[in-house]
C-alpha cells in the first residue's frame, strides 16, 4: 500500500526491465515452483504491524505471512516449503520481475498503473483495506463531519495524507492538518494531546490505540476515508499461478462460509455435507487437478492455516493484539464484503 | 656586623594568599565574578537535574524483566524488558533462532580480525590478506553451514549485528586496496588513465548511495546471466566498496599531494623502480598524512551500512525496527533505539580511540 519512498525510482526499474521478463517464461512459473519445491514469498525489511512481523525467534508472522503460507500448501502441500523474502516497499515490483520472489503478497493496493504500465496481474482483492479517522473519545464525535476545525495528525507523504485532504474537500470539512515523518512521532504526537484525531490504515490505528496509555480515550469512527483492495500480485502472464492463488483464496473463504475449521476439517472430510464440500476438500476429485496442483489442496491449506476467519482472527483481528473489527473483511452474509467463488 | 643591623624591621608584608586546594581552584575557575557564579549555579543545577531525571529513567523507575511487562507505561522508567524479550532479535535478525551460535561465533570471528588487523605487528603485504582471508573464511563458513552437520543458511536470512560488521569490514577490506588503484590511476602521467579515473570517482561520487545499492540488488542480476550476477550480499558489497574507494581515494589523493615532488624525484634519481616508489615512500607518508579523513570515512561507513535495510538485508538497526515492529512491543522504541545507539557507539568510540592511538604511535602533529 503506502509509502512511496523512490517509488519513482521503482517505476523506472521496473519499466527497464520489462523486456527482460520475457526471458523467465519459456515455463510457466507455477512449473519452476514445483520443479523447486519451494515458494518465494514478501516479507518485510523491518516489522509491519500485524501483517508482516517478526517474532523473538526471527520467524515470520502476520495476516500476509499466512496467505505466503496458505500459497506454499496449496502449491506444495507444505507450509513449511515457503522461503519469506525480505523486501522494502520499494524493492517489491523489482524483486517480482528480476525473480528474487515469485508473489507479492504485501498489502499491496490494486491501482491501474501498477496493474498496466509496471506490467503485473492482480488476485481478487484478499484483504480490503480501510482508511479511517479515530478521534479522542472525549470529544463526543459520532463522525467525520463533528470534528470541524479539529487538529488531524497523519503520516507524511504517505497516501493517508491525499485521501484525507480528497475526502475533506469532497465533503467541505475544515481542519488543521500536522504531518509526522515517523509512526513512532505521530502516536506520541496523539498521545502527548497534540491531535485531536489521526488519519490512517485501519491495522495501524487499531495498533496505536491498543498501545496507548489508555485505550478507552480513543475511538474509531465508522466512516470510511477511502478503501484500498489489497491483491496479491504475480508478473503479467503467470495466468495458471494467478488461478491458483485466486483458488486459494476462495477455498478460505468458502470454508468459513461452511464453518469448516481447522479443528473439524477432518470430520468433515470423512463425511461431507454436501457434494461442494465433498469437491472443496478434494473427496470428489477434480478441482485440484484442472489447476495442475494436487486435488486435495483446499483440505491441506484449511489443516495448515485455518480458514480466512481464523487467519483473520489470530493475526490482527480478536485474537491478536491489534482487535481489528472484521468490518468490509467479513463474509458478504456478515455485512462484509468478501464471498467465494462458485466450485463446480 | 652590628652596625650593618637596621634599627628597626621594615614593615613586613602580608604573607602570599595561598591560591591552591580544591577552594581555590573552584573560586577561580567558577566564581571569579558575580555573573560566573551565577552562570556557574544556573549550570549545576541543570546538570544535576538532567543526571537525575535520566537515573530516574534508566535504572531506578526501569523495568527490567518480561513478566513485568504489563508495567511498562509511559508514566514508568525504561522498558527494559523489551530487549529480554526482543535481544537476540535485534543482534541476530532472521538468523535461525537454534543456530544463533553460529552467527556469535562469527561475529566474534569478524571483530578478533579486525583487531588483530590493527596491530602493526600484522601490516604486511603478507599477513594482512592472510589475516583477512581467514577471517572472512572463518566468517562464510560458520554463518552459511552445509557442512559437518550444520544446516545450511543462506545470505538472505543473515541479520543483525554480524551482517552489520561483515558488510562493514567487506567493504573497507575491498574498497582500501580499490581506494589506493583510483588515487595513484587519477594522479598517473598517462592522460588516458587520469582523465578517465577522474571522471569515473566523479560518477561515483555524484550518484547517492542508495541508488547504487538498489541497481547492484535488482538490475545487476537482470542484466547479467546468473552465473555473473553472483549472490546478492556479495553484490551489495562490492557496490558498497566501490562507493566507498571512490571517497577514500580522494583523500589518499590529498596525501600523496601532500608529500613534496623532490622526494619522488630523489627516488626516481637513485634508480627506484615504480612499486618501491608508491609502497616504500609514498603511501605510508600519504596514510600518515590523512589518518584522521580516513578514520572519518571509516566511521561514516560504519553507520552508513544500516542503509541495506532498503534492499531487504536486516542488519542490526533494521532488526531494531522489526523487533518494535509490532503491538506487544511497538512503544518501547525509545529503548530500543538507545539500545542500538549503544551498539553503535561502542564500535564507532573504538574505531576512534584507536585512530587517536595511532596518531600519538606515529607522533601525528608533533613534527
Amino acid at each position: 500500500m503506502k509509502n512511496t519512498f523512490i517509488g519513482l525510482a521503482t517505476a523506472a526499474l521496473v519499466a527497464l526491465t520489462g523486456a527482460s521478463t520475457a526471458q523467465a517464461q519459456g515455463q510457466g512459473l507455477l512449473d519452476t515452483i514445483i520443479t523447486r519445491d519451494s515458494l518465494l514469498c514478501t516479507g518485510h525489511n523491518g516489522s509491519y504491524l500485524g501483517f508482516a512481523e517478526v517474532d523473538a525467534a526471527g520467524a515470520w508472522q502476520g495476516f500476509d505471512i499466512e496467505f505466503c503460507k496458505a500459497l506454499a500448501t496449496a502449491i506444495l502441500g507444505s507450509p513449511n516449503k515457503l522461503q519469506v523474502i525480505p523486501v522494502s516497499w520499494a524493492q517489491r515490483f523489482p524483486a517480482l520481475q528480476s525473480g528474487d520472489v515469485d508473489v507479492i503478497v504485501k498489502v499491496t493496493g490494486w491501482t491501474q498503473t501498477r496493474d498496466t504500465e509496471l506490467g503485473l496481474q492482480y488476485s481478487r482483492p484478499y484483504f480490503i483495506g480501510p482508511f479511517y479517522v479515530m478521534a479522542k473519545k472525549e470529544l463526543g464525535a459520532t463522525g467525520i463531519a463533528d470534528l470541524e476545525g479539529g487538529v488531524f495528525c497523519v503520516n507524511a507523504g504517505t497516501t493517508v495524507e491525499r485521501v484525507l485532504t480528497d475526502y475533506m474537500a469532497s465533503k467541505g470539512i475544515q481542519y488543521e492538518s500536522l504531518a509526522f515523518e515517523k509512526g513512532e512521532e505521530l502516536r506520541s504526537a496523539l498521545y502527548a494531546g497534540r491531535c485531536d484525531a489521526i488519519a490512517g490504515f485501519g491495522p495501524f490505528l487499531s495498533a496505536t490505540r491498543v498501545e496507548a496509555p489508555d485505550p478507552e480515550a480513543y475511538q474509531i469512527l465508522g466512516d470510511v476515508l477511502a478503501l484500498e483492495p489489497e491483491g496479491i500480485v504475480v508478473r503479467q502472464g503467470e495466468d495458471d499461478l494467478l488461478d491458483v492463488i485466486n483458488w486459494t483464496v476462495s477455498a478460505l473463504l468458502m470454508a468459513e462460509e461452511s464453518g469448516i475449521t481447522q479443528a473439524n476439517v477432518d470430520e468433515i472430510k470423512a463425511n461431507p455435507p454436501s457434494p461442494t464440500i465433498a469437491r472443496l476438500l478434494g473427496v470428489t476429485p477434480g478441482v485440484g487437478t484442472r489447476l495442475g496442483i494436487s486435488d486435495d489442496f483446499a483440505y491441506n491449506v484449511i489443516k495448515a492455516v485455518g480458514n480466512y476467519g481464523e487467519i483473520y482472527d489470530r493475526t490482527v483481528g480478536d485474537g491478536s493484539r491489534y482487535k481489528l473489527p472484521r468490518g468490509l473483511n467479513n463474509l458478504w452474509n456478515q455485512g462484509g464484503l468478501l464471498y467465494p467463488l462458485v466450485l463446480d | 656586623m652590628a652596625e650593618t643591623m637596621p634599627d628597626t624591621l621594615i614593615g613586613a608584608m602580608a604573607p602570599p594568599v595561598i591560591r591552591s586546594g580544591p577552594a581555590a581552584w573552584l573560586r577561580k575557575h567558577f566564581f571569579a565574578t558575580w555573573y560566573d557564579a551565577v552562570f556557574s549555579v544556573l549550570f549545576a543545577v541543570l546538570i544535576v537535574w538532567v543526571l537525575q531525571a535520566l537515573l530516574q529513567w534508566t535504572v531506578i523507575d526501569a523495568i527490567w524483566r518480561v513478566e513485568n511487562r504489563d508495567l511498562c507505561t509511559r508514566e514508568a522508567g525504561a522498558c527494559w524488558a523489551v530487549i529480554e524479550s526482543r535481544g537476540r532479535l535485534i543482534l541476530f535478525g532472521l538468523y535461525p533462532f537454534d543456530e544463533q551460535w553460529r552467527s556469535t561465533l562469527a561475529c566474534l570471528a569478524i571483530i578478533v580480525t579486525i583487531a588483530l588487523s590493527c596491530l602493526p605487528a600484522f601490516w604486511s603485504f603478507k599477513r594482512l590478506p592472510a589475516l583477512w582471508i581467514a577471517g572472512f573464511g572463518i566468517f562464510v563458513l560458520l554463518m552459511r553451514g552445509g557442512f559437518a552437520g550444520l544446516p545450511l543458511v543462506t545470505s538472505e536470512q543473515w541479520g543483525g549485528l554480524s551482517l552489520t560488521l561483515f558488510i562493514f569490514s567487506g567493504v573497507v577490506v575491498i574498497g582500501m586496496p580499490l581506494a589506493v588503484l583510483f588515487a595513484l590511476a587519477r594522479r598517473s602521467s598517462l592522460p588516458v588513465i587520469a582523465k578517465s579515473f577522474g571522471f569515473f570517482i566523479d560518477i561515483v561520487r555524484s550518484l547517492p548511495l542508495l541508488a547504487l545499492l538498489f541497481a547492484a540488488a535488482v538490475v545487476v542480476p537482470l542484466l547479467l546471466p546468473d552465473a555473473l550476477a553472483g549472490n546478492k550480499l556479495m553484490r551489495v558489497v562490492v557496490a558498497f566498496a566501490i562507493f566507498f574507494a571512490a571517497y577514500q581515494a580522494e583523500i589518499i589523493r590529498a596525501g600523496l599531494q601532500s608529500i613534496p615532488n623532490g622526494q619522488g624525484e630523489a627516488a626516481v634519481a637513485l634508480g627506484m623502480p615504480y612499486w618501491s616508489r608508491v609502497i616504500d615512500i609514498l603511501l605510508p607518508q600519504a596514510f600518515r598524512n590523512t589518518l584522521p579523513s580516513t578514520i572519518n570515512q571509516a566511521v561514516i561507513t560504519f553507520k552508513e551500512t544500516s542503509i541495506v535495510t532498503i534492499i531487504g538485508f536486516f542488519e542490526v538497526m533494521a532488526s531494531g525496527n522489526a523487533a518494535i515492529g509490532n503491538g506487544e512491543w511497538g512503544n518501547q522504541y525509545v529503548e530500543v533505539y538507545v539500545f542500538l545507539a549503544l551498539i553503535y557507539f561502542v564500535f564507532v568510540f573504538g574505531l576512534s580511540r584507536y585512530g587517536a592511538w595511532l596518531e600519538q604511535r606515529m607522533r601525528l602533529g608533533h613534527d
